[in-house]
């Protein structure tokens, strides 16, 4: 190790949201010119951490130190200030601009917008091996070679430790590689960083140190050498982790919705769906493995009705609903969990009565004729609230004031209250507590049992392996073959979901599409 | 939570920005006529004015400058309001009532706006005597109210005789404020007059707002684009009926450079313009609302009242043709006799273009 | 129904009333600073109409009421109608045109002059709406622009269908409706001949079936959850495209309505002095009303009293009728501001009490459940 001192010290750290507490007693140190990673699930109360380290949320409780001195982060420039540079997951650069316009934005008082912003720049890509050239237009660039110069920017304003989050959830594999290499780049420079996480493998690739965090509060911190990737897992997830156990199969021969042929997208340039061939059995749960932003989300958009497919059918039993509105998708008993539920699953504003009329606001009991039948819709949501186990003081509240794990019980609720015959569920337990967790698996199961087909979308391998019947990786827009989840190792549905697996996927033609 | 947003900036700057437009002040220069009358006899005269109130330079200014030779002269106290844009009917009645009930006996109502107005609080408060200044229909009829109006025309023929005569390009212009049936007088007049000089003579007319839109009477922006529209176009004289609005046609005679001319109207522009712009106006149509303004309230102090219409006419100077700055001496000779057969009523003017 | 309805109407009332008082203040330092007499102001301001302008502010309210109403429906979806103004003039010329002509005998016409006015604010705010739901233009732009068209157009069709011009008048208008078409209302306060406009019935009416719909039927689910969330709306199955239009429509129709009590009861014809602008000020009044049925009447009746006000200010005081714009005017901004505040407000109550509950609740059963 290149330094004994410390670069951050976090001690005690206590965030509260209303309703959840994001951060409780969170300690970490960071030693200066390591590579330090943070792992943790999705909801495990990263994010939140990292904003308070960039200055973005102020702690409730706790202290931060910097270079061993104790400091207030009010806002992200004091943040960078002190030294401190966060390149964020979706990156922050205008296409139109050339890699030097993009690095000086904001920052023209360093070193000017000229020549002598120009050498900076060569110097900082020389140094750190980052091969950025400052004239090249963003917009040709691929996205590793983008993360290269959000890296750049931090540097360039003079960062010594940089917060990396989720940085390889858009990367290749290659690219992955590579970003590896600059990590270390960076620490042989004596620079510190800090690597946000859930992917446990890259993880022990990389980092020197490795702190878990479990529910908003820091578990352990390992060493990368004397830790499994099991023993990291469990660390992650708790030994109280519901795990899911798959049942005897209820899959049923009838076909509850067959995909056929969906490809969305311009005939010239990537598809975004590309000719998608699936079919869901009544009783059988098919689960879509991939990494975010491979076509999972415009899957579910197009099977709802929400996005016309260009090319493709879509039949629902013997129907075909390829055409038809969400609203008559809906009605002819396609249940919905979506995948943001703040934006596609609820009113926040509106209480929780009014919310369990959204997306059924044409059906028993909701509505009486053409009118809203409130009253009905009432007792009806008191139901919901007592059999999913709702946490709320009443269904008057609004929907935002619940938690997210109560929120999406409340969704659950609603959507299994219609009996649906197929349910298109995405990341149906995405940020929500562990009971609530295993509540809503314990629902899909019952629901599938009474032949409930579903499509599942997960970034979860235990909930896919768990729940499924039948796996699917999407990649690109395409969807590999299929999995069973009684054998299929996470290492095989990694590699599938990275395109490791087969020359084809990973064809480096496609520049990170 | 952004769209929201946009919709409260959207929202306050509509509704300031509607503030903004019924809000010329009057009160500064308004305020002289309160405070004590002169003696427990003095007449106390309501001044209803139109839109844009006492400082607009042009007809509510002439009604006031009526009304300051009867407080010097006659010894009347007097209150003063004016009109909003877009105001309701029943606001116009209830400034007249208002007026009447502070003790206002003698009420002006300055505009054809007033017309239903006047009518009904004249029925409604026998015992008051009312002005309303352009306006002769039976609306504002009563036998408590003096119907005065002006043959704009008349004036407006000569001025336009006076451009045909002294145009070098054989092209001449016309703005007018509002397209209103009042503001179609001054340009029928207008037309009549440069064409019996000059039969061949090219006229560009153009009016800056239609109604409701009234900005066209305040909006001297407006009013230079329209007027530098006409000079490019070749036009050397423009004439304007356009209230506030004229300040742009002046300077838009002033821009388009030596001999390009401006005729002013309602007052003697070349008097009261800003002074940067008053050697570049030829002549100006005089619209004597203070001869009209005047002649009410001295009728109403001497007890010789009369209820019904008066048309004030070049004959008896209540329109007329302004000579300051000696522009026009040249052509004397030539306007005279238009002005004789006018008054004869050998020529009869038309009142619609 | 709820415990939590009381606080949230309290909240509701908070808002509207601080705005007032904020006004209010802003309004009297201005005076202040310019030397006026304030107090002179405000007991001019705060002196009791008499009957005869009591009634024409309650007759001026009806007319800001269906423009309220009208930008409301708009403002429910997160629609921005600024178009109100040039549906009503419009639909008021059409109306009046048509009425003029005298097709149907007595009540018939009434009706008849009704549906005009109706369908052509539809028509008109429909443009916005066809523009909108094809080619995506903001209908903030294209509703500000056809106001401008909407005042070129009828004048240029007013020339064309004026009636004769009486003998001395310089207002030309329509021909004026047959005396069997006019709807001179009725006597409502006491110690004034002046009347209520009879289209005060239709304002109520109006309001309750605005009411109605938006709260107790699909389609104002359907609207009011496009309002609240688009993105969620359309996952629900709304068809946004659909929506807009059908809002808009009804928009203007209600836009449609707004001229019809001056028509009916005042002017009995269109003409060059017909009241304009009354789109603007509805736009105000349903900010402040927070689109609520009877905050909007509320709203209106408030508006309307300052514009009264107003006219009788500058001749009582010698202060500027424009301090009454100003009054409006930090009205509306303070109203935003402040309905800003209380949400938020009423947002973390709401949200600190979920939490304590759910604590009090947790207590019991599990210990560990309130720290997830």
């Amino acid at each position: 190790m290149p330094s004994t001192g410390t670069a951050v010290e976090l001690h005690g750290i206590t965030k509260r949201f209303p309703g959840v507490v994001a951060n409780k007693d969170v300690e970490i140190v960071v030693r200066t010119g390591t590579v330090h990673a943070v792992v943790g699930e999705n909801g495990a109360g990263k994010s939140t951490l990292m904003k308070i380290l960039y200055g973005v949320q102020r702690p409730d409780e706790g202290t931060i130190t910097v270079n061993g001195q104790q400091v207030d982060l009010r806002s992200p420039t004091d943040a960078i200030k002190a030294g401190i540079g966060m390149v964020f997951q979706h990156f922050m650069l205008a296409d139109n601009l050339t890699v030097l316009e993009n690095v000086v934005l904001g920052a023209e008082k360093l070193h000017g917008i000229g020549a002598g912003a120009r050498k900076e720049i060569e110097r900082i890509s020389q140094a750190y091996g980052l091969g950025i050239r400052p004239g090249d237009l963003v917009a040709d660039l691929g996205v590793g070679a983008r993360q290269r110069v959000e890296i750049l920017k931090v540097l360039y304003r003079g960062a010594k430790i940089l917060i990396l989050d989720e940085p390889t959830a858009v990367l290749v594999p290659q690219e992955v590689d590579e970003l590896f290499d600059n990590l270390a780049e960076l620490k042989s420079e004596g620079l510190t960083v800090l690597f946000i996480s859930h992917k446990l493998d890259e993880v022990l690739k990389v980092a020197d140190e490795i702190t878990v965090i479990r529910r908003g509060t820091t578990v352990q911190t390992v060493d990368p050498k004397s830790v499994t990737a099991r023993r990291l897992a469990e660390l992650m997830v708790g030994s109280e982790l519901p795990t899911p156990q798959t049942e005897d199969s209820t899959v049923t021969d009838e076909v509850a919705l067959r995909i056929e042929g969906v490809t969305l997208g311009a005939s010239a340039g990537p598809k975004v769906l590309d000719g998608i061939d699936l079919t869901i059995h009544a009783g059988e749960v098919v689960g879509i493995a991939g990494v975010e932003g491979n076509g999972q989300a415009e899957l579910v958009e197009v099977v709802m009705g929400m996005r016309d497919a260009n090319a493709g059918t879509i039949m629902f039993g013997h129907t075909d609903i390829t055409d038809w509105h969400t609203r008559e998708i809906r009605e002819a008993g396609i249940g919905y969990i979506p995948e943001d539920r703040h934006r596609h699953g609820l009113l926040l504003d509106a209480p929780l009565w009014e919310n369990r009329i959204l997306g059924h606001q044409t059906e028993e009991p909701n509505v009486n004729g053409l009118l809203i039948d409130a009253k009905d819709a009432k007792r009806d949501t008191d139901r919901i609230v007592q059999e999913y186990d709702v946490r709320t003081p009443s269904i008057f509240v609004t929907a935002g004031s619940l938690s997210g794990g109560n929120q999406q019980k409340l969704i659950i609720g609603r959507e299994m209250s219609h009996t649906p015959k197929v349910l298109v569920a995405a990341h149906p337990t995405r940020g929500v507590d562990v009971g609530a967790q295993s509540a809503i698996w314990d629902h899909i199961r019952a629901a599938r049992r009474e032949g409930l087909g579903v499509l599942l979308i997960s970034a979860d391998l235990d909930e896919l392996i768990g729940l499924s019947d039948t796996i699917r990786v999407i990649l690109r827009g395409r969807l590999s073959g299929e999995f069973d989840p009684d054998t299929v190792t996470a290492e095989e549905l990694g590699a599938a979901m990275t395109g490791a697996d087969t020359g084809t996927h990973a064809d480096t033609k496609e520049e990170g599409a | 939570m952004r769209r929201a947003l946009t919709m409260t900036v959207v929202a306050t700057t509509l509704t300031l920005g509607l503030a903004a437009c019924g809000s010329d002040s009057d009160t500064g220069s308004g305020g002289s006529g309160t405070g004590t009358g002169k003696g427990g006899g003095a007449l106390k005269v309501g001044m209803a004015y139109d839109v844009g109130g006492r400082g607009d330079q042009s007809f509510n200014d002439s009604a006031a400058k009526g009304l300051d030779k009867a407080k010097s002269e006659l010894g009347v106290s007097a209150k003063e309001s004016e009109a909003n844009t877009g105001e309701a009917e029943s606001a116009r009645e209830q400034r007249l009532q208002s007026l009447v009930d502070s003790g206002y006996t003698t009420i002006v109502a300055i505009g054809f706006a007033y017309a239903k107005s006047v009518g009904k609080v004249a029925k409604a408060n026998p015992d008051v005597k009312f002005a309303i200044i352009d306006d002769a229909s039976d609306d504002s009829k009563g036998d408590n109210v003096e119907q005065i109006t002006f043959a704009e025309q008349e004036g407006s023929y000569l001025v336009g005789a006076a451009a045909a005569l002294k145009t070098k390009t054989n092209h001449i212009g016309f703005v007018g404020g509002v397209q209103t049936p009042l503001i179609k007088k001054f340009e029928a007049g207008y037309l009549a007059g440069a064409k019996k000089v000059k039969p061949s003579i090219k006229i560009d007319s153009t009016y800056l707002t239609q109604l409701p839109d009234v900005s066209g009477f305040a909006d001297p922006a407006k009013g230079k684009t329209a007027a530098d529209g006409q000079f490019q176009a070749g036009a050397d004289i423009v004439y304007h009926a356009a209230g506030g609005s004229g300040a742009g046609v002046f300077n838009a005679a002033k821009a388009a450079g030596a001999n390009h001319w401006a005729i002013g109207v309602d007052s003697d522009q070349a008097l009261t313009a800003d002074p940067s712009v008053r050697s570049l106006i030829l002549t100006s149509m005089v619209k004597n609302v203070n001869v009209g303004v005047y002649d009410f309230i001295k009728s109403v102090k001497d007890g010789s009242f009369k209820a019904g219409k008066r048309e004030f006419a070049l004959k008896d100077g209540g329109v007329g043709v302004a000579t300051t700055g000696g522009h026009i001496d040249d052509i004397k000779t030539k306007l005279d006799p238009l002005r004789e057969q006018i008054i004869s009523g050998s020529i009869k003017v038309p009142t619609t273009p | 129904m709820s415990r939590f309805e009381p606080r949230r109407f309290l909240l509701g009332l908070a808002a509207p009333v601080l705005a007032l008082l904020v006004a209010v203040l802003v309004t009297s330092l201005i005076l202040v600073i310019t030397g006026d007499p304030v107090a002179d102001v405000w007991s001019q301001m705060l002196k009791a109409p008499k009957p005869g302008q009591a009634t024409d502010m309650i007759n001026n309210a009806v007319v800001l009421y269906f423009s309220a109403i009208a930008v409301a429906i708009g403002f429910r979806m997160n629609l921005f109608n600024i178009g109100v103004d040039g549906q009503y003039r419009v639909a008021a010329f059409a109306a009046a045109a048509v009425g003029g002509q005298a097709l149907l005998p007595g009540p018939l016409n009434i009706v008849l002059i009704l549906l005009v006015a109706m369908a052509t604010g539809a028509l008109w705010a429909g443009i916005a709406a066809w523009l909108k739901v094809t080619r995506g233009v903001s209908e903030v732009i294209s509703t500000i622009m056809l106001n401008s068209i909407a005042t070129g157009v009828v004048a240029w069709l007013l020339a064309k269908v004026a009636a004769e011009q009486s003998a001395g008048s310089n207002d030309i208008g329509t021909k004026r409706l047959p005396d069997s078409s006019h709807l001179d209302g009725f006597v409502l306060l006491a110690g004034t001949q002046k009347k209520v406009y009879g289209l005060i019935v239709l304002a109520v009416v109006v309001g309750f079936l605005y009411w109605f719909v938006i709260n107790r039927t699909r389609f104002g689910y359907d609207l009011r959850a496009t309002g609240r969330s688009e993105s969620a709306a359309v996952a629900s199955g709304v068809n946004v495209k659909r929506m807009v239009l059908s809002s808009m429509l009804l928009s203007g129709a209600v836009a449609g309505m707004v001229g019809l009590p001056l028509l009916l009861g005042e002017n009995y014809n269109y003409g060059t002095d017909f009241q304009a602008g009354l789109g603007f000020s509805g736009i105000a009044i349903a900010l402040i009303g927070r689109n609520n049925a009877i905050g909007i009447a509320l709203g209106a009746l408030l508006w309307s009293y300052l514009d009264k006000q107003a006219v009788t200010l500058p001749i009582a005081t010698d202060v500027d009728d424009s301090i009454v714009k100003i009054i409006q005017g930090v009205m509306v901004l303070a109203v935003v501001i402040a309905y800003e505040v209380v949400r938020r407000l009423g947002k973390r109550i709401e949200q600190q009490q979920v939490t304590r509950e759910l604590a009090a609740q947790d207590r019991q059963p599990v210990a560990e459940g309130a720290s997830a």
